[in-house]
């Protein structure tokens, strides 16, 4: 009876990897993260947009076939610092994302398991943490602990785990009850062998669509960071570009706002598809018919 | 003789799926006369449930469409009828009730109000008094207890069985000519499917419409049914009155699902045998053996069964009697 | 139980999440945060200098005296003063109050009526090609960030095609019309997406559930199907979901209200954190948060009003 519980999110598993596989949109969103991806691991390395800091050509440059995006106010090739503020998203929408993921899971699980006076702690630390605005939450980790990239990701993945939290508390009470886990006792399984090997895998699809949204808000929110002044320091992110934009389009220097823009978009956007096929695929009580 | 109602011909329903295009209703004849019971037995996916959708003409399109034949009632065509008209004729004319009396009333409004409705809809020169007088005795003819207070009461607050009375006091206000019950007892207790049917036995007497019911027990369909339809794999393979299709089946697949009941018939003289089953599995839709439907789970199959006749057609065996089997039982 | 002794335990058990509130802020702002007094000071400080602004503002008090502190703040509404420009900080919140309703409000209003508008007319067209642009167009306006739309649209529209204001406000109906319009419009735009598929969601559930099977047997129309059954009863989640938004309407937008120079209290928060203003930020951070914990008990006496299925005996 155990084997088959995890049999059986295994073949949920693979059943969703082909549905995805064969619809085409939801196949090109993932190559789209694929790349992404991709390009956040060469500039990371060096091996891409690595001139990203050097000027190379005149101050604001308009785009042209040499630099499809111009340059900023330092002559930087836009495009290059584009691609090398992808690696900064990637980075930021993973970690804040694992955060996110962990706090809310662990909490989730030892409240929905344990119940009685932990659920109640639990539960009264994640409706106080709701009960604050997300936004309020956000601009006040952030103003306290300063621009940086920590900073970026400490608030932004200490504002988003309350969601998921919520969700696995709920689902492990249901299967806490469940055959499975009683037949896991009755062979005397200890407590986190249970939660982990059992439990877990019956709840991972709800983490994998958590994880898609959260890393969409976490790069929307850092542009909010950008704008207070808060966000990461020694690299280019999205959120600092577009807020550049704001002193640029009185001189109307369009191309570094256009440039970011478009690249968040993408990946928001193919993030989004993706969730959005995930959770038809994976969960269908979820669905968005 | 008794009037005939409804007449269904030859008819198609086709699916469009991601897999291709199956049809669920393949070829399927029966007629339905007033006062009388018509049972359509099968299993699930035997196409039965669609064939009541067309004839309600609530065959989701897309996917689905009537691809073929007819539907006749009191000599009218419902197949090509514009949807305003047959709006007309659905609750009002030719209603239907269903297998889950649990979620299928609305629970924001009450119950009196739902049974108005259709009402107002089809008896537009009813007054709203009249409307609610009316509410409160249909719900007094499906057997609810204080009617008159139950009228103000929303579905959550009554159970399963009233739950399928209201359903049946709603299917019934405007009078139809015909009833379609699809599995409407499947979900309940086994003392209130009892209840149920007997309910509706009743109210064919008194109000003398034709009854299409729809199920895969034939328990159900011994008790209340005049005639009955086998079907399988989207056709008929076997119909007769009641009596005879139980004392002489002559389809193999219907002396499986005879032979399926359990019995605990001790005066047999023999001794207590295994359930039986019929061997093998439905085939899908989309993967039907060239030649009889039913071939890869009949004993009796051979050759002629595997697509050098064709298919079997539906053909008389004397007194209303018809089966589709090259090889029929005697 | 009824519905004063429900809304009268509801409001108990909001006693303990705002003392708990209150501890989150106060671990931020008055343990985690970095020095105020070095904050104004920079490194050029001397110990006494620190040490007596510290007192002024009362941080060398005892950890337990500035939490209760923050409570009594919480719960008599009176927050000090700003540390920036000295006046009192619940004045300024009613000040800037009616400025960001001002924008907040319409922009409810009206994409609030939209989205809904838009998800039952792909709801009734599901599956047709309107269904699918409308779909691709909310997924698209959710992948946008608000702060480029604010930048490009207040550019585009508002300096380039000189359409409609750039910035400025002036208070007063219907003197500040004007201002608000191209505000409204873009955060209309960026809100539409997100809400649209909510409300699509919501109500493509409740029309594939058995009770509309049954609507359609009876011989109802499509339409009245959508407007009478499937509305009504989607109504519950969507309310619940409008109720909700209505104690956000308060914190105005703070780059919209930034950038068009709108004296709201979005751009009040952006001023205390661009001038390290502690007690304001803590202030809208409490404030903020009792309204939406009182609009949550207000949901959900609503839904119990709403759905006979909830109805308190």
């Amino acid at each position: 009876m155990m084997t088959s519980t995890t049999k059986q999110s295994n073949s949920l598993f693979k059943n969703a990897i082909l549905k995805i596989l064969s619809d085409k949109i939801s196949l090109i969103a993932l190559i789209i993260v694929g790349i992404y991806f991709l390009v956040a691991l060469l500039t990371s390395v060096g091996l891409i947009a690595s001139s990203w800091n050097i000027p190379v050509t005149t101050s604001y440059a308009p785009p042209s076939a040499e630099f499809w995006f111009g340059a900023d106010i330092f002559g930087r090739s836009v495009f290059t610092r584009v691609v090398k503020a992808t690696e900064t998203a990637v980075m930021l929408g993973v970690v804040v994302a694992i955060i996110s993921i962990v706090i809310g899971t662990t909490l989730g699980m030892l409240a929905g398991y344990f119940g009685g006076w932990v659920d109640e702690l639990v539960v009264w630390f994640y409706t106080t943490f709701a009960s604050i605005p997300g936004i309020m939450m956000l601009v006040s980790i952030a103003f306290i602990l300063g621009k940086g990239t920590t900073t970026v990701f400490l608030s932004l993945g200490l504002t988003s785990w309350v969601g998921l939290c919520r969700i696995v508390r709920g689902e492990v009470m249901k299967h806490k009850d469940r055959e499975y886990v009683q037949a896991a006792n009755a062979i005397g399984a200890s407590t986190p062998r249970k939660l982990i090997k059992h439990i877990l895998p019956n709840i991972s699809h709800l983490l994998i669509i958590n994880f898609t949204q959260t890393f969409d808000s976490a790069i929307k929110a850092e542009v909010v960071l950008s704008f207070l002044g808060l966000s990461v320091v020694g690299r280019p992110s999205w959120g600092t570009m577009i807020d550049d934009a704001k002193l640029e389009l009185a001189r109307g220097v369009w191309w570094q706002l256009g440039a970011a823009t478009l690249a968040m978009f993408i990946i928001v956007l193919a993030f989004n598809v993706l969730g959005d096929a995930l959770r038809d695929a994976l969960d269908p009580k979820l669905k968005g018919k | 003789m008794s009037e005939k109602v409804l007449e269904v011909k030859d008819l198609v329903v086709e699916f469009r799926t991601d897999r291709g295009t199956v049809k669920a209703v393949n070829g399927v004849n029966f007629e339905v006369f007033k006062g009388k019971t018509l049972g359509v037995v099968g299993e699930s996916g035997s196409g039965k449930s669609v064939t009541a959708l067309a004839i309600m003409g609530l065959i989701p399109n897309p996917p689905g469409r009537i691809a073929g034949g007819d539907i006749l009632f009191n000599g009218k065509s419902l197949v090509n009828l514009a949807p305003s008209e047959m709006r007309k004729i659905r609750g009002n004319k030719i209603a239907m009730i269903f297998q889950e009396p649990m979620t299928s009333l609305n629970p924001v409004y009450t119950i009196g109000n739902q049974i108005e409705e259709v009402l107002e809809l089809h008896q537009p020169n009813l007054s709203k008094a009249q409307r609610r007088d009316k509410a409160i005795d249909m719900l007094r003819l499906v057997g609810i207890p204080s009617p008159e207070k139950r009228v103000t009461e929303y579905p959550h607050q009554l159970s399963g069985g009233m739950r399928q009375r209201v359903m049946i006091a709603i299917a019934l206000s405007c009078e139809p000519d015909i009833l379609i019950a699809d599995e409407p007892t499947t979900a309940l207790d086994v003392t209130i499917q009892a209840q149920i049917l007997e309910l509706m036995k009743k109210l064919q007497k008194e109000l003398g419409m034709g009854i299409i019911l729809i199920t895969h027990d034939l328990g159900v369909v011994a008790e209340t049914c005049d005639h009955v339809s086998v079907m399988y794999c989207g056709q008929i393979v076997e119909s007769a009155d009641v009596r005879t299709l139980f004392k002489h089946p002559q389809h193999p697949y219907t002396k499986g699902l005879m032979e399926s009941i359990p019995s605990f018939d001790s005066t047999k003289g023999e001794k207590k045998e295994r359930l039986q089953t019929i061997e093998g599995m439905v085939p899908s839709l989309f993967e039907l053996p060239v030649g009889c439907n039913f071939q890869t789970r009949c004993s009796k199959a051979t050759e002629d069964c595997k697509g050098a006749k064709g298919e079997p057609r539906l053909h008389n065996i004397g007194n209303e009697h018809t089966v589709a089997c090259f090889h029929p039982l005697s | 139980m009824n519905i004063y002794t429900y809304i009268f335990r509801r409001l108990l058990y909001m006693i303990p999440v705002l003392l708990g509130v209150c501890l989150i802020i106060f671990v931020l702002f008055n343990l985690v945060a970095p020095d105020p007094a070095l904050l104004k000071l920079g490194k050029h400080g001397t110990v006494e200098q620190i040490a007596q602004i510290n007192h002024e503002l009362g941080l060398d008090r005892p950890l337990w005296v500035q939490y209760l502190d923050t409570v009594k703040s919480a719960f008599t509404l009176d927050f000090g003063r700003s540390w920036a420009t000295q006046q009192d900080i619940l004045e300024m919140i009613k000040l800037g109050a009616l400025p960001s309703l001002s924008i907040t409000g319409p922009l409810f209003l009206i994409s609030t009526i939209l989205s809904i508008a838009l998800a039952l007319l792909v709801a009734f067209y599901r599956g047709k090609l309107i269904d699918r642009f409308v779909l691709l167009l909310s997924i698209a306006g959710m992948s946008i960030p608000s702060l480029a739309v604010v930048l490009f649209g207040q550019w585009f529209f508002g300096y380039y095609l000189s359409w409609f204001e750039i910035s400025g406000y002036e208070s007063g109906f219907p003197e500040f019309i004007p201002y608000v319009i191209l505000p409204v419009f873009l955060y209309v735009f960026v809100n539409f997406g997100a809400d649209t598929r909510f409300y699509r969601t919501v109500i493509l559930d409740e029309v594939y559930q058995d009770y509309v099977r049954t609507a359609r047997s009876k011989g109802l129309s499509e339409t009245v199907i959508m407007f009478k059954h499937v509305l009504k009863n989607s109504m519950i989640p969507i309310l619940t979901q409008i109720i909700i938004q209505i104690p956000f309407l308060i914190l105005g937008l703070l780059f919209a209200e930034t950038f068009f120079s709108i004296p709201g209290l979005g751009a009040m928060i952006v001023n205390a954190v661009n001038n390290s203003d502690f007690p304001v930020i803590k202030a809208m951070a409490i404030l903020s948060s009792i309204f939406f914990m009182l609009f949550g008990i207000l949901t959900d006496v609503a839904y119990t009003l709403v759905d006979p299925r909830m109805r308190l005996k």
